[in-house]
């Protein structure tokens, strides 16, 4: 079938955009190259994935359908036909990660001694040991509902397992009843049985069903099944005058009690107990998934801990860092002569974590400001952030907490470290702060300076180790003044500054993404070599596809790697031929956001916390900071062009919006992740200080 | 080791913003910058129209000051000064605004002039563009629109000739039609017949036409910069695209700005009235472009406060004063010989006094101020035209002197014949103590300096003074027959005598020529 720019929308649909992602995440999952346990996380990635995208995108459409929204979007659909479109590929979806899970990763997991039992299983002795779990473990924390026309559905929490009961009729009454029992989502949902060597576990849900009897005494239970809903879960904080905090509390509340986009249900459910399901939760035949046991399948992540498995998952590296342990302990001095760029998790987060260790432990340092948007709860940076309060040193903290379903654990950091003095500001109103930026203001002999690191991941030290992210580690004056500027912005001590180096949305940032793409459009006019590189987890934003298809049309080569969502059509006559698109999902998850221009051969490389989506460029604050040295901006320009170079994990888009493995490679396969943890290694400084070497691609390095 | 430079902070209280600056300042290197913070907050508004701050707006302000302490705190700032211009200069309650402001920050903030205000800049100015083509011409004109004021300057080679304090700023404009309520195309066209009456009248005074350099100030020029990526130091404007794109924000409404530019709303609702006053002055000249150098009073401050290289910058400075004195004396038609030898004389004299007068290198300055413009007023009537020159002087701009400063000069010109201070004297009565006594020592050096020249000849070259116990005696050297002179000079040390209680005693040297 050929596209053309005439015959259709030049925009795919980001709802089927973001499912072919998570298609590409279930390929992970079933392929059978990656290793067992890989798999198993990588399924439950795909089943934690879809829950947020029906929780937040299909929430949204159907917003839509209801507000009568009926105009097409971009891509040339409605909401309605995008409801419809979506849900047989959810259905689609669903279907292939249960073939995957139940019909090989379960059974492959078997053989390997990690035994998922149905009851029918189980020993008499471990049946034994069950009962006496479910009453005195799991009977006083279970509260069956009865439900009847006095009593109204209660309001489930999102995203937990329930059980259903039909119960038959009371003596005298010809309807059958209907009960629900939450399932305590705070007990682990894989109970562990005993066993001679190996691991057996039941599901949590299945023990309940074992004893239900308890539960309704003297009643005739005529069926059980486990079901899950989807909540809508659009944030939207009201401002009356609350704190922000609380205000998000109460928004924690009411999410709970928020309309339902989905209702998963067990295969083995009849059509009666099914229709009364779908009558009390308001939902209709499109938006019900019969899934085989076990519904929720986030439960496989936890056989990531389980002991003994070495084999059966990726070996753990150690990542390599980039400075010699003298160097560690002297960061700053280090940073008065060059930049460090660290590419994580080929490179430890150490130094990150280093820098504000010493910073705060240094008399010298006057002041800390950092941005923290889902930071690990005892990170170790927020306890240097709070020695460094405790010790007299002006700390200011910029707290992101809408950072989605992470909201409670935010919380609780976020009030910890203001009772030890920091200055905390709860986010800026209409704004996620999204960027990352730390900054420390040192007192030296040449009067004050300051430190940076300025990222395009999360201060999170543990996803650090799984998150392709890159950082900067500088001293330049230029990056200290505006992004000391920009902190006095987002603390609300001074109007948003105009920057010359940096960008910032809601600000500069488009505007700034805009002209640097023109200006490759203007040299491609002007018959000169134009090009643009560019890496994103996401790629939404039209004005940002359209100025791509101009560049495009002037001759301007575009490449891009784009791990998630990408409505940009690649490859089309007239519009796109000269756009291509990758993606790479991969044992790292892609993170790091990195624009290159090539500016008629003097590349300029940039790296950003934001990504091409409407949302990151207008919505958020977010930064884009140029890579100066030249060292450092060949290994971001090198570490690029191999991602873009992968023969293995890349797929890449055509026209129609179907993602494929590229044709075998003609030469060496490149397999990007893998070719950068090994330069990684080949490139740490050894005991006699060796200094970073950029390699300039795969092979080059000999 | 190098010693221990701590940072330093300035604040600049505007018309239209609050703004912060903290640089890193050694001897001998240029200031650097740490970080800027600005906050729009329309003082101006308030002031320019109701003649008071408002107490919303005061604690606006005062907010943004207490936020600004937070980042000087991050700082450990070891210095700071604060200065405030027109809107707060010209409000009623500048002084309880100034008293809040230090009760609740601690932070004294410091009203300075127009006058002083464009010094301070000029400095900065002149460090930035050092070297630039523009520094060069003869004839450039230095123009800059803050919220409260335009200040218009000649330069000649980077050195200010004429400058001019005008009522024309971009937030006094806007304020100007605040109850008026029509289509932003009428008030445009209102706007810009006002500026252009404004522009004539400032041709009056400073010359503008002719100018071959257009040197352009203040943040909403700087926004044009910005847009037009013409540079960050220095931008270059080039004539026409300036003037294109200036006509495309002036027909767009503030909403429309706000929205399209992202501007801060108080941004926005100066952009045009200043962007009017730009146009209408570069139309006047036939610059090919604006050049936009990246300064501020705040930048001059810190080259102020630097220190090290201030006194090049004092000399050159007053270089600068004198030649602006000149400019003035020109309009007024003085006897150029005369007042050059009064000055003369006058400077010989302050500085053989030294040990007795207790006065420093300013009040040798303003001494040489008065001592080259004492006669302007014969220009209004050759009768009482000391008179004359007291009001003149009072309501006259000389490039680097203060509002204060004008004052002591009118009143140093009143007393250099006639009359000397008197309780009546109502304008000499409302100087402090410390300035009548300066009013005085320096009157009375000024009278006998033009005693000397009595006759408008120039006939005395040198004079020296010894000083004995209880008489002073001056020794005159010069050409031709002094005995008018000393006369003249005898009964004219009358406020000397008075003054510093010495007895003077002239005696002639006359060489014949």
């Amino acid at each position: 079938m050929s596209t053309t720019a005439s015959s259709t929308p030049p925009f795919l649909n980001r709802e089927l955009s973001w499912l072919a992602f998570n298609a590409r995440v279930l390929e992970e999952a079933a392929n059978k190259a990656n290793r067992l346990l890989e798999r198993a996380k990588f399924a439950s990635i795909v089943a934690s994935n879809l829950d947020e995208f029906f929780m937040v995108r299909v929430a949204e459409l159907k917003h839509a359908q209801a507000e009568g929204e009926r105009r097409p979007g971009p891509c040339g659909m409605t909401p309605a036909e995008q409801l419809t479109a979506v849900s047989e590929r959810a259905h689609e979806l669903m279907h292939e990660l249960y073939a995957s899970v139940t019909g090989d990763i379960l059974p492959a997991l078997r053989a390997h001694g990690i035994d998922f039992k149905t009851i029918d299983r189980v020993t008499e002795h471990q049946r034994a040991a069950l009962e006496t779990f479910f009453h005195d473990d799991l009977l006083p924390v279970l509260t069956p509902l009865a439900i009847d026309e006095e009593r109204p559905f209660p309001m489930l929490a999102s995203l937990t397992v329930n059980l259903a009961f039909w119960l038959a009729p009371a003596a005298g009454q010809s309807e059958k009843r209907l009960a629900v029992v939450q399932v305590p989502p705070r007990l682990s949902r894989l109970i562990r049985l005993n066993g001679r060597e190996g691991y057996e576990f039941v599901l949590l849900e299945d023990v309940v069903r074992l004893c239900a009897e308890a539960l309704f005494p003297g009643q005739v239970i005529l069926e059980s099944s486990a079901f899950r809903l989807a909540r809508d879960s659009e944030v939207d904080p009201d401002d009356d005058g609350r704190s922000f905090v609380e205000a998000l509390e109460a928004e924690l509340r009411r999410r709970r009690r928020s309309s339902v986009v989905r209702l998963e249900v067990e295969d083995s459910v009849s059509d009666g107990l099914l229709a009364l399901l779908m009558r009390h939760v308001h939902v209709e035949s499109d938006d019900v998934y019969r899934v085989p046991s076990p519904v929720d399948l986030r439960c496989l992540m936890s056989l990531v801990d389980l002991a003994g498995f070495p084999a059966l998952l990726d070996p753990h590296r150690l990542s390599t860092t980039v400075l010699t342990s003298d160097e560690m302990d002297d960061i700053f001095t280090v940073l008065d002569q060059r930049d460090v760029l660290l590419h994580h998790p080929y490179e430890s987060f150490d130094p990150v974590v280093r820098f504000v260790e010493l910073a705060a432990a240094d008399p010298d340092v006057l002041a800390i400001k950092q941005t923290l948007y889902r930071t690990s709860g005892d990170s170790p940076i927020v306890k240097a952030l709070t020695s460094a309060a405790d010790s007299g040193k002006q700390v200011t903290v910029i707290v992101e907490l809408r950072a989605r379903f992470d909201e409670a654990r935010n919380i609780l950091w976020a009030r910890r470290l203001e009772e030890m003095g920091a200055h905390v500001i709860y986010g800026v109103r209409d704004y996620k702060v999204h960027a990352k930026a730390c900054l420390v203001v040192r007192r030296t002999s040449q009067g004050v300076r300051r430190y940076l690191h300025l990222g395009t991941g999360n201060y999170n030290d543990r996803t650090a180790r799984v998150y392709s992210d890159m950082g900067l580690l500088t001293s330049s004056p230029k990056f200290g003044s505006e992004v000391s500027a920009f902190f006095s912005a987002l603390t609300g001590y001074s109007d948003p500054p105009r920057f010359s180096t940096l960008a910032s949305a809601p600000h500069t940032l488009r505007s700034r993404l805009r002209k640097l793409i023109d200006r490759e459009v203007r040299r491609a006019r002007e018959g000169q070599d134009a090009e643009i590189r560019a890496k994103m987890n996401s790629l939404t934003d039209v004005e940002m596809c359209l100025a791509l298809y101009e560049a495009s049309r002037a001759g301007v080569r575009v490449r891009l790697n784009v791990r998630g969502i990408c409505v940009l059509r690649p490859g089309v006559p007239g519009l796109s031929e000269n756009i291509t698109v990758t993606s790479i999902v991969g044992r790292y998850l892609e993170h790091a956001r990195i624009f290159v221009f090539n500016n008629g051969g003097e590349p300029e490389v940039y790296l950003s916390s934001a990504d091409w989506m409407t949302r990151n460029l207008d919505h958020r604050v977010e930064l884009m900071f140029p890579v100066e040295d030249a060292t450092c901006a060949a290994k971001v320009a090198a570490a690029l062009d191999v991602l873009l170079r992968d023969t293995v994990k890349a797929r890449h888009l055509d026209a129609n919006g179907v993602w494929r493995l590229g044709s075998p490679a003609h030469d060496t396969p490149v397999d990007a992740q893998a070719f950068l943890d090994e330069l990684a290694i080949r490139s740490a400084p050894s005991a006699d200080d060796t200094r970073f070497q950029p390699l300039t691609g795969p092979g080059a390095g000999g | 080791m190098d010693a221990l430079f701590g940072p330093v902070a300035v604040i600049d209280i505007g018309a239209s913003a609050l703004r912060l600056v903290i640089a890193n300042i050694a001897p001998g290197r240029p200031p650097e910058i740490l970080e800027q913070a600005s906050r729009g907050i329309l003082i101006g508004r308030d002031t320019f129209s109701s003649g008071r701050i408002g107490p919303a707006t005061m604690d606006a302000a005062v907010r943004a000051i207490l936020g600004f302490r937070r980042i000087m705190d991050g700082y450990a700032a070891i210095m700071s000064r604060a200065v405030a211009t027109s809107a707060v200069r010209e409000a009623a309650n500048a002084d309880i605004f100034i008293d809040r402001v230090r009760t609740r920050t601690g932070i004294n903030v410091e009203i300075i002039d127009g006058a002083e205000e464009s010094r301070l800049t000029y400095l900065a100015i002149r460090e930035r563009l050092a070297g630039h083509p523009s520094a060069g011409a003869d004839h450039a004109l230095l123009l800059e629109v803050g919220g409260g004021s335009l200040v218009v300057s000649r330069l000649e080679r980077l050195q200010p000739r004429q400058s001019g304090v005008y009522p024309l700023g971009a937030i006094r404009l806007r304020q100007s039609l605040a109850s008026w309520h029509g289509r932003h195309e009428q008030r445009v066209a209102l706007l810009s017949r006002h500026i252009a009456n404004v522009v004539a009248d400032i041709g009056r005074e400073v010359q503008v036409a002719g100018a071959t350099e257009v040197v352009a100030l203040g943040s909403d020029i700087r926004f044009v910069a910005s847009q037009l990526d013409a540079g960050d130091e220095i931008a270059i404007l080039e004539r026409e695209r300036f003037l294109e794109f200036s006509a495309q924000i002036i027909a767009q409404d503030e909403e429309t700005l706000v929205e399209r530019y992202r501007l801060p709303q108080v941004s926005a609702e100066t952009l045009v009235p200043a962007l009017l006053i730009y146009r209408a002055l570069l139309l006047q000249t036939g610059a090919t472009h604006l050049v936009v150098p990246d300064v501020s009073l705040r930048a001059g401050i810190l080259v102020a406060m630097a220190g090290g290289s201030a006194e090049p910058a004092l000399s050159d400075f007053h270089a600068q004063v004198i030649a602006s004195a000149q400019a003035l004396g020109e309009k007024y038609r003085y006897d150029v010989a005369h007042a050059e030898a009064v000055s003369r004389l006058a400077t010989q004299l302050f500085e053989a006094l030294t040990g007795e007068h207790a006065l420093g290198r300013h009040d040798r300055l303003l001494l040489q101020v008065t001592a080259l413009l004492h006669d302007i007023g014969a220009f209004v009537s050759v009768r009482a035209h000391h008179k004359h020159t007291q009001y003149v002087l009072e309501s006259s701009e000389i490039f680097g002197l203060s509002r204060d400063d004008m004052k002591l000069v009118a009143n140093i010109a009143r007393y250099h014949r006639r009359g000397l201070p008197q309780a009546t004297h109502l304008s000499y009565t409302g100087l402090s103590r410390e300035d009548r006594v300066r009013v005085q020592k320096l009157g009375a050096i000024l009278r006998l300096a033009n005693a000397l020249d009595a006759e408008h000849l120039q006939k005395i070259l040198q004079v020296r003074l010894t000083a004995g116990e209880d008489v002073w005696a001056l020794e005159l050297e010069g050409t031709g027959d002094l005995t008018m002179e000393r006369l003249v000079a005898t009964s004219r040390a009358d406020m000397l005598t008075q003054v510093f209680g010495r007895r003077v005693v002239v005696h002639g040297a006359g060489v014949d020529g």
